[in-house]
């Protein structure tokens, strides 16, 4: 491999550009014309355009994207995360024009791509899933479900999402009602009454395990908690959880067992939700790099990016299970272009002064310099900042003492930066009491 | 067809996981094939069928990369124009619509379709661009005089940059 196209923007096309000089890989960054006075587009080695501002035109443009590839000469094509990462059909057209996907194969995307396919795909390889029913007949259906599966449980709309037609049930004499209500809401929201049912997990904490595998062998790299979430987007991650040894170990090594019966290739993460008892229950797979991936390379010591560019060269797995070993703490903050005092907002804007943190145990990744006018059309996130320390209670101070020093300031620009300083003060925060729904809870958000 | 037009027909092919397309219209004939194998048979009355390329794409690319690697300073679209402006008052650029190769035949040993100060018809064909195997032909969207042709054959081009300089009559 000596040249790959980086068909991603923002932080995560320079974190790529890293991982790919450090290897001695040549960089060609694809971008939108919205995006040609980037950092990547300066960083790289080469840029070359692939359509206007809508991502529609240019960063899913599949014919540009590997037009650009092949006339740039490079052989490998990086995906990054979101866009095409965990398209199926971009990774086999790579693959008929002999580029190296740098990422899972089609196969392993197929076999992991949908919440039903992974469920019986876990159930397989005896990786526990939330138990749960196929669409309801009858409410007799739903009682003699609930009573096997234990209350309380939840109705979901087949049609659903969002959290609308979605019902907690505690006792068998409020199941009636719900399950007509819950068929209702259904009908309203979606044109589909049809409803399933679910165990309800109460104040679950959202666990995902890395792993790493060449096909044959797979190894894991420990666990993040991603509970601090508002509207399931994530905004906190820290790596190890506060989970006891025992419970880390089980859900870790069922993951690696599940990637391992996918003959997985390359970096992905399994997600969990852990209940109180420690009971896990995996919901699905991400068969790409993440945002939130610093953290584990933080405590590990593992560059996950250059493994995917190694395993994406053929190499066999360099190191075994026992010799990934944790180290400290680590918590990342997503600091997005938002107003937290106003619903979140999105804040678009010119980046005018800018001072990032340093110091010992500090990390940033970010595609912001002092004069970068901020596209309206992408995500939010402008950095990430990751604080490392040895304990949890001193990766979470050295964090409020970067908070302290950052300086992203614009006209009109917000940042999140303020409610993360709010979380890391909170008191349930402090002492590890976080699960999915803490920001609804703790935060008066 | 408008490259626009194409451009629009092969996103959708590949959105909607199509595979095989016939269009027949009296002035053309395109089938396009997706998969392992792409080809474009276009039969416009004007011009001769389009051949495929000299080389094939993948052994032509590095050379082509290492001549004209686009530099690594961000030059905005806007600048670019400006600086083609200068060069002509009042003429339009033409833009690549798709990033690909450009040349200014339709086979390595037939005449180019246009010289610098030939006049050119609106909808008038003035180079191809491959991306993929497939030859897409870039028509003019003006009627006039083309002042300047500002790639050379065989270059890849990005979308959006400009391949002709055309002085409208």
């Amino acid at each position: 491999m000596k040249k790959v196209l980086i068909a991603n923007r923002g932080e995560i096309a320079l974190r790529i550009i890293r991982a790919a000089k450090e290897l001695g890989i040549k960089t060609v960054v694809a971008h939108s014309t919205a995006d040609e006075r980037s950092l990547p587009v300066l960083l790289a080695d080469e840029a070359i355009c692939i359509g206007p501002p809508p991502s529609g035109q240019s960063y899913l443009n599949i014919p540009n994207l590997l037009s650009a590839a092949i006339v740039t000469g490079a052989d490998a094509i990086h995906p990054g995360y979101g866009f095409l990462a965990e398209n199926a059909t971009f990774a086999e057209m790579c693959r008929e024009h002999g580029l190296t996907f740098i990422g899972p194969t089609p196969e392993n995307m197929r076999a992991l791509g949908d919440k039903a396919t992974a469920r019986k795909v876990a159930r397989e390889a005896g990786v526990p899933t939330v138990p749960g029913t196929d669409e309801l007949e009858s409410v007799e259906e739903a009682k003699r479900a609930a009573q096997e599966i234990g209350y309380p449980v939840i109705l979901k709309a087949s049609a659903g999402g969002g959290g609308r037609g979605m019902r907690v049930v505690h006792t068998e004499e409020e199941l009636e009602r719900a399950v007509q209500q819950a068929q209702e809401e259904a009908r309203a929201a979606f044109g589909n009454p049809a409803i399933y049912l679910e165990k309800y997990i109460e104040e679950p904490k959202h666990i995902e395990i890395q792993v790493l595998g060449d096909g044959e062998n797979v190894i894991h790299l420990w666990e993040r908690d991603c509970s601090i979430q508002r509207r399931h987007q994530k905004l906190l991650e820290e790596a190890p959880s506060t989970l006891p040894l025992e419970t880390r170990k089980a859900i870790a090594e069922a993951a690696a067992r599940l990637a391992r019966h996918v003959g997985y290739v390359s970096a992905g993460t399994l997600e969990f939700l852990v209940d109180k008892e420690g009971n896990f229950y995996f919901i699905e797979m991400n068969t790409r790099i993440q945002v939130e991936h610093p953290v584990t390379e933080m405590i590990t010591g593992i560059d996950l990016v250059q493994a995917q560019f190694r395993i994406a060269m053929g190499e066999k797995l360099w190191l075994r299970q026992e010799e990934v070993e944790v180290r400290g703490h680590a918590i990342e903050v997503r600091i997005n272009a938002e107003d937290p005092e106003k619903g979140f907002r999105p804040s678009i804007g010119k980046v005018e002064t800018l001072l990032f943190p340093g110091g010992p145990g500090i990390r940033v990744d970010s595609h912001l310099y002092a004069g970068y006018q901020i596209p309206p059309h992408y995500d939010s996130l402008i950095a990430k900042i990751i604080a490392w320390a040895p304990t949890r209670e001193e990766a979470i101070r050295r964090m409020e003492r970067a908070l302290s020093e950052t300086v992203i300031e614009g006209p009109g620009l917000k940042t999140t930066i303020p409610f993360h300083q709010k979380v890391l003060q909170n008191a349930f925060f402090r002492r590890g009491a976080v699960y999915t729904n803490f920001v609804a809870r703790r935060m008066e958000v | 067809m408008t490259p626009k037009e194409l451009k629009q027909i092969l996103q959708a092919l590949v959105e909607h996981g199509v595979n095989e397309l016939t269009l027949e219209t009296p002035d053309y004939k395109l089938t396009v094939r997706r998969g392992g194998e792409v080809q474009v048979v276009a039969v416009p009355q004007a011009v001769a069928a389009p051949v495929p390329a000299p080389q094939p794409p993948a052994a032509l690319a590095p050379a082509l990369a290492a001549e004209a690697a686009p530099p690594p300073s961000p030059a905005s679209e806007g600048t670019k124009g400006v600086d083609k402006a200068e060069e002509c008052a009042g003429c339009v650029e033409i833009k690549a619509p798709i990033v690909g190769t450009f040349y200014r035949a339709p086979a390595p040993d037939a005449p180019p379709y246009v010289e610098e100060g030939d006049r050119v018809e609106k909808g008038q064909v003035l180079c191809i661009i491959e991306a993929m195997k497939l030859m897409n032909e870039i028509e003019s969207e003006v009627s006039g005089i083309v002042k300047k042709i500002l790639v050379k054959n065989g270059e890849p081009v990005e979308y959006g940059q400009p391949l002709f300089l055309i002085q409208p009559l």
